[in-house]
This record gives structure tokens, C-alpha cells and sequence, in this order.
């Protein structure tokens, strides 16, 4: 299986090769005529946003096109995973942790006219509780007030201190939104970022211009269109033949290839937060017993997952943290290596044997994959695994996520920082363990540094409890065309941030 | 005679009622839910519970239908639950671009079909029409859709002639369109214009032993003289029919080529909406898919009649 694969992309690689070899010639005309249509970028992506309005809408599609882009709140996350101030000139908190003083720019405006003032803050912030129903409107439940002091600054007092907090205010709930600017948020977003909607074919596209009156600096690209593609494979069509200049979150790692050896295409490989996890239902029958969780563990080559799912691209975790957060602990990284003698010895601890366990995959490609490939090792130590796929969102959703109606499961989970969230006993794994939760709880209150170890702690008894089989972190891999400059290499929170992109 | 179309318009209207209420309780079967799709993993059960209130899923499925229907008599296909868009509109514009794709493509399929399945019949037994005979028999066990992965490998991604997929609005960009169209086009009509020429050459080689044929040639018509004359429009009804059920199929061949070439059609709409438990959207589309159907076969009803006087009298 794992051979095939790999020959297969080498020869889709040299026949690439010989491609683009036989390209040299011609293509130099068709250089010069981009170069003309400068400040156009059309960007080819994946999951298409099923509507422009991400406070009803989940999902990462939308977030990915919109925030920063025409969305933004008052701080952002740089791509180096920082938080950064945005439409809050600067901001301050006092010792206790409770009270957030932010002085806003002056002179911002929606993309309807309307100013935007502390009283935008005000109105956008209190408006989540009954609107929201997407992006998780539970973030802002530590505010207990919001203060307007004048049109530039804004006081907002929590009632417990929480380090989750302004970070999910750099997210898509932390958006300010105009009193006037919300009757038509599926269709027509009104924000304060440097783009606009100009059109939205559901499904198939969206385009962003330019704003001429933008409070900040203007972004290099004046027009920017987002195509969806239904697969990987029209995705890196489009990007070889010459129809899309970029693509973000590259998952046809196969095909990498193509672009690394050709001249006029560069490949940037950065972070992400998306870690693909096995999820093991904690409270099924098979699973409920914490040896034979580890015993899979043992049971898993996370490293021959990763190299037939992604082509070697990617990383081993071993928790559900990126090394980009900062309580990453990279002990658990060889927390349980390969070793199917002692998944075998688990199992006859635990008294079971013959174990039939159901997997359901979502109909994507890289679950599938993986999930071969890992009952394949599972049948090595006895457990067999039934696989079905199932529609993935719809029938997925239903079966797994809602129902919990499965043994094994396996799909990425894209959001930052959401490792607490995962640990929730009602959640889909049903992993149940009330100190973890409180450990998180008192995390989020503490001071800075305690912050930091009490995640690790978290963190370290979830994976060593074996709550779910973390296989890999995915690189965030983005191909462009080798003249764009300033294209964002890591992928910290959902936003494809347009603004650093020129050519 | 108005007996007759009064009936046909009933039929016409009693198939689209069973049509969107077999639609209506067939998606009420499917696993899943709308409102949790929307909101996808990072939502509580309650945020759930809100969603479905927000987009009305939380009626009764009767209720939920007959809302839709009575809008839909008064012509309006209502508003997408998910993305909030009108869905008239949107079915409007899909609709234009998959008319266009399927026209196209049965233009295409025509032009190399009759031509191509005349020759094969005129030389049934010689080395070219064997040679075409085998092209189209190539044609015919190929799917469109691989078809259309081949010829982007070849024209859009090796050559760079053609670009490999999207679309292009003929006002904005007429020049632009057109090289949208083409492989797309080639892609969904080539199995069509493969079938219709086996079904031209059999036709003609059928006709070409009638007996009106051979009284043509006796009286001193050249053979392909004859053809042309006395054996073509008769050899046209039975491909005609073959051409009718085939646009049908066209339309949802439609569907998987779109997908392929990143078409904003009715297909693609359709899948999308099909993944989002759209249930308004779906409804509405699949009420205008049902519709051309029925139109197409009334169409070609009416055209047998100008082709063949015979069937006038019939009626």
C-alpha cells in the first residue's frame, strides 16, 4: 500500500518534471501578462463557505476568507501566534486581570460609511449572547460588562481573569460589527477590514475589492478572488494551468512535488492548528477501559500514518497542543512508541481478546487513508476494526459527533487552542475526567506562568489517559506562484490574512 | 385536442407534486441536520436547539412543506435556510450556465455524431468506417467525467492551453467563456456523441435497405443522393427519440462534470446544497431539473410531428 503510493507520486512527479521541462519555452509569453494584472490575486481553496455569516454559520471557511479581511475586531493574532492590537490602538489590563482598558484608532470606518466608535465595541460585543449561535459565542462569557468612556476608549471588566479570553477576542466572536451593517450578514458582511465583499457565488466563489477609504494601511492587492474546489486534485489543476495564483492549506501532499520542482511556483511549508486525532469513544464498551485505549496507542506507527496520509508532511504531537502554543510539551511526543508486543500485553491485562470495534470515517480523503492504514496495525494486535464511511458533514455529524454512535473515529480538529473544549465529557470522545476540567478552569484564571504549567498538566494526564490517539499536526503548506512576496506562512487561527501579499 | 393538453399540462403538474413530495420526505429520511452542519463541531447541543429555531426546522415537517409549496405556486422558491440567499436567483444563474453547458455539449455531440454515423453505415465495410465504428465504441465505454480529467491533464495543466476549470460570464468575458466552455463541453457530449453515432449508423443502414430507398435509386437517384433525399429524415425519428432521453441525461451528467471543472451550474448548486441539508434549495432545484425533463419530452413529442407528417394524423 505504502510503495504504491509512493511510486505513484513519483511518477506524478516525473511527469511533471518532463512537463514543465517541455513548458519552459512557452510559458515565458504567458509571465509577462500577469505581471500586467499585478494587483489581482485569485486564491484557490477547499471548503467552500456555505454563507458570509459566521455567527450562525460554523466552520472554517468563513473565518478564513473574512476575518482580517473584512472583518476585524480590536486585536488580531500576527502570524507568529502573538496577539497584536488592531482597531484598538493599544490596550491595557489592570493587575487583578479584570478590567481591559482599550484606546481605539480614530477615523475607522465600516464599509457601509458608519463610524466605528466604543460604542460599535459596546453594541458588537453585547450583541453575541442572543445573536451568536456559531464560533463558539460561550468565548465571551467572562465579560460582565462593557463601558463606553468616550468614541475612543472602552472599558471591559471580567468577572473571573481569563488567558483564553483576549485571544478569542482576536477571533471571529471578537468581530466589531456596525448597528446598521447586520441585516444582511449571509450575504453581505459589513466590516471594517481593508476588503469588501463585492461578490459571492455560494459554492463556487468569492471576491473581495479593495476598500478606498480603509483607516489603515491599504493592502497590496487591490482585487482578490477566492475559487472553491470540490477536490485537491481541480485545486492543483488550477494552480499548474495558470487559473489561480495561490493555494492555501494545500492538502494534496502528493502532489507537492510538482510545484517544488518547477520554477515558477514556490511552496512554503509553515504550522498549523489542525490536528488530525483518532478519537476513541471513551464511554463505548470497547474503550471505556483506559488499558485498551493505550493498548491502541501501542498499536499505532503514528510515523507509517503519517507518511501514507500526508507524504512524510506534517509532524508527531502526541497531545492535542501544536508546538506553536506555548505549553507544547514535547515529552509526550514519544509517549507511546510503536510497540505491538505491548498493545498484545494491555490487551490481556484488560481480559479482552477477539476485540471487534466499529471505525467511521468521514468520506474524505485523508481519513480514509489513515483509517486503512491503522486498521491494518490494529488487525497486528487482534482488534479488528469494521470500517464504514459516512457522509461527511452531514452524516458524520449525526452519527459521531452527535449520536455517538461509534467506536473509532478520525478527522482533523482545525481550531485553535481547542484542547479544552475536546476534554468536555460531553463532547464526542466522552472523555470524562473532572480534574482535567477543573485543571483547565483554574488555567484560564491564573497568573501567566501558572497558566502555562497547569495546561501542560492537563494536557500531559489527557494523553497519558490516552483520551484520543493524536496522530500528526498538518503543516500548513501553501503553493504560489514564485513571484508573490509576503504570503503568510504559518496558519495561527483560521484567517487567511490577504494583507502581506504582494507581487 | 385541448383534451389532449389539458391532460398533458395535469400530468405535467401532478409529476412535480410527487416529485417535491418524494424530494420533501426522502431528505426528511437522511441522516442528518441541518442546523448542526451549519454550526459544525465547536457547537453545544443548546447553540444547536437555537439554530434550528433560526432557520425554522424546528416545525413540523408539514408545515415546513407546505410553506415552501404555497410560495412555490405564487412562483417563489423562498430563501436558502443556510446561506440566507434568495434561491430563485441563484437556481436562475446556475440554470443559464448548465443550459449553456448542455447545449453545448449537444451541439458538439450532433456534429460529430451525424456525420461520423452516416460515414460509418455508407462504409460499413470498409477500413474508415470500421475505424470510426471503433472510435465510437472508445467513446461510448469512457465516462465523461475521466474524460474530462484526461483532457485537463492534457489541455489545461501539459499544454496550458485551456484553463482547467471555473467559469467566465460570455458578457463580461466573451473570449474567456468560450475557452471555459470547451473542455467541459467536449467532456460531457463526447459519451452523447459517441452513443448518437452508433444509433445514426443503424439507423441509416436500416433505412438504407427500405424499400422506398431502393425505388429512389431505381429511378436513377445516385445511392448517396438517395440518402440525402428520401433516407435521412426517416433515419432522423428513432435517433430523435435516443436525443431526447439523452439531454435528460445530459443534465445530470451535467452534474459530476461541473463538479469536475468547478462549474457554478445547477450540479454543483445542487451537490452543495445536497451537503448542507439545504432542504428549501434542494427542493427547488430539483423541481426545476423534474420540469425541463417534462418540457424536454414534450419538445420532442412536438418535433416527431414536424418530422414525420405521418404522426400528425395519428394524434
Amino acid at each position: 500500500m505504502r510503495s504504491f503510493t509512493r511510486r505513484k507520486s513519483l511518477a506524478i512527479t516525473a511527469t511533471a518534471m518532463v512537463a514543465s521541462l517541455a513548458l519552459v519555452g512557452c510559458s515565458a509569453a504567458d509571465d509577462s501578462s500577469d505581471a500586467a494584472a499585478s494587483t489581482e490575486l485569485v486564491v484557490g481553496l477547499l471548503a467552500s463557505p456555505a454563507s458570509l455569516d459566521y455567527s450562525t454559520t460554523g466552520g472554517a471557511a468563513i473565518p478564513q476568507a473574512l476575518l482580517y479581511n473584512v472583518y476585524e475586531g480590536l486585536v488580531k493574532i500576527d502570524n507568529a501566534g502573538d496577539i497584536q492590537p488592531l482597531l484598538a490602538e493599544s490596550y491595557t489590563v489592570s493587575d487583578d486581570g479584570l478590567v481591559y482598558t482599550f484606546l481605539l484608532h480614530e477615523g475607522v470606518t465600516f464599509s457601509n460609511g458608519s463610524p466605528f466608535t466604543a460604542e460599535s465595541v459596546k453594541f458588537s460585543l453585547e450583541r453575541v449572547a442572543d445573536n451568536w449561535t456559531a464560533n463558539g459565542p460561550g468565548y465571551l462569557d467572562p465579560i460582565s460588562s462593557v463601558d463606553v468612556v468616550s468614541d475612543t476608549e472602552v472599558t471591559i471588566t471580567l468577572s473571573t481573569p481569563s488567558n483564553s479570553w483576549l485571544f478569542n477576542m482576536a477571533g471571529p466572536v471578537g468581530t466589531m460589527f456596525s448597528p446598521d451593517g447586520i441585516d444582511d450578514l449571509a450575504t453581505d458582511p459589513v466590516g471594517t477590514g481593508p476588503y469588501d465583499v463585492s461578490e459571492f457565488t455560494s459554492g463556487t466563489s468569492l471576491e473581495l475589492t479593495e476598500r478606498d477609504d480603509y483607516w489603515g494601511e491599504a493592502p497590496f492587492m487591490s482585487d482578490v478572488t477566492f475559487n472553491y474546489y470540490a477536490d485537491a486534485t481541480a485545486q492543483t489543476n488550477a494552480l499548474l494551468g495558470g487559473d489561480i495564483d495561490l493555494i492555501s492549506a494545500l492538502t494534496a501532499y502528493q502532489l507537492i512535488g510538482q510545484f517544488e520542482s518547477d520554477d515558477d511556483f514556490a511552496v512554503y511549508e509553515g504550522t498549523s492548528t489542525g490536528e488530525t486525532t483518532m478519537t476513541l469513544n471513551n464511554q463505548s464498551d470497547a474503550f471505556s477501559d483506559v488499558r485498551v485505549r493505550q493498548a491502541v496507542m501501542y498499536a499505532v506507527d503514528r510515523q507509517a500514518v503519517l507518511d501514507t496520509v500526508n507524504s512524510g508532511y506534517g509532524s508527531i504531537i502526541g497531545s492535542m497542543v501544536p508546538p506553536t502554543d506555548p505549553w507544547f510539551d514535547d515529552s509526550l511526543v514519544d509517549l507511546y512508541p510503536y510497540d505491538p508486543a505491548k498493545a498484545e500485553a494491555l490487551l490481556a491485562e484488560a481480559g479482552v481478546s477477539d476485540l471487534t470495534v466499529s471505525m467511521k470515517l468521514p468520506n474524505l480523503p485523508y481519513a480514509v487513508d489513515a483509517g486503512q492504514v491503522v486498521k491494518d496495525q490494529l488487525a497486528q494486535v487482534g482488534i479488528t476494526a469494521d470500517v464504514t464511511t459516512l457522509e461527511f458533514p452531514a452524516v458524520w455529524l449525526d452519527e459521531v459527533f452527535t449520536n455517538h454512535d461509534y467506536d473509532i473515529s478520525i478527522i482533523a480538529h482545525t481550531e485553535p487552542r481547542d484542547v479544552s473544549a475536546f476534554a468536555a465529557p460531553t463532547y464526542y470522545a466522552g472523555y470524562d475526567n473532572p480534574e482535567v476540567m477543573a485543571l483547565f478552569a483554574e488555567a484560564d484564571a491564573s497568573d501567566e506562568e501558572t497558566f502555562v504549567e497547569l495546561m501542560k498538566e492537563a494536557t500531559a494526564t489527557m494523553a497519558e489517559e490516552a483520551a484520543a490517539d493524536w496522530l500528526f499536526l498538518n503543516p500548513n503548506v501553501t503553493a504560489a506562484d514564485a513571484d508573490l512576496t509576503g504570503v503568510p506562512l504559518n496558519a495561527p487561527t483560521l484567517s487567511f490574512d490577504l494583507t502581506t501579499i504582494a507581487r | 385536442m385541448l383534451l389532449t393538453i389539458a391532460r398533458r399540462i395535469g400530468i405535467f403538474a401532478a409529476t412535480l407534486v410527487a416529485a417535491s413530495i418524494i424530494t420533501f420526505l426522502m431528505l426528511s429520511i437522511l441522516p442528518g441536520n441541518a442546523a448542526r452542519v451549519a454550526l459544525g463541531i465547536d457547537a453545544t447541543e443548546a447553540q444547536v436547539a437555537a439554530q434550528e429555531q433560526l432557520m425554522g426546522l424546528d416545525r413540523p415537517l408539514y408545515a415546513q412543506f407546505f410553506d415552501w409549496f404555497g410560495h412555490l405556486l405564487i412562483g417563489d422558491f423562498g430563501t436558502s435556510t443556510v446561506s440566507g440567499q434568495e434561491i430563485g436567483p441563484q437556481i436562475g444563474d446556475a440554470l443559464a450556465i448548465t443550459g449553456v453547458l448542455v447545449i453545448s455539449s449537444v451541439i458538439l455531440a450532433l456534429l460529430f455524431a451525424i456525420p461520423m454515423g452516416i460515414l460509418s453505415a455508407v462504409r460499413q465495410n470498409k477500413a474508415d468506417g470500421v475505424i470510426i465504428s471503433g472510435i465510437s465504441q472508445i467513446g461510448i465505454s469512457i465516462p465523461g467525467f475521466l474524460f474530462g480529467i484526461l483532457l485537463v491533464a492534457l489541455f489545461a495543466v501539459k499544454l496550458k492551453w485551456l484553463p482547467a476549470g471555473g467559469w467566465d460570464d460570455p458578457g463580461e468575458d466573451f473570449v474567456g467563456f468560450l475557452e471555459h466552455l470547451i473542455l467541459p463541453a467536449i467532456a460531457l457530449g463526447s459519451v452523447q456523441g459517441a452513443v448518437l453515432s452508433r444509433y445514426v449508423r443503424s439507423s441509416v443502414l436500416e433505412v438504407m435497405r427500405e424499400d422506398f430507398l431502393r425505388t429512389a435509386r431505381a429511378k436513377g437517384l445516385a445511392p448517396n443522393r438517395a440518402l440525402m433525399r428520401h433516407g435521412l429524415r426517416n433515419a432522423a425519428i428513432p435517433v430523435m427519440t435516443v436525443l431526447g432521453l439523452q439531454i435528460a441525461s445530459l443534465l445530470i451528467g451535467a452534474v459530476v462534470i461541473e463538479r469536475v471543472f468547478a462549474i457554478p451550474g445547477l450540479g454543483s448548486l445542487l451537490l452543495d446544497k445536497v451537503a448542507l441539508r439545504d432542504l428549501p434549495s434542494i427542493q427547488g432545484i430539483v423541481m426545476v431539473l423534474v420540469a425541463l425533463v417534462l418540457l424536454l419530452n414534450l419538445l420532442i413529442d412536438i418535433a416527431y410531428t414536424i418530422v414525420d407528417p405521418r404522426l400528425r394524423s395519428a394524434s
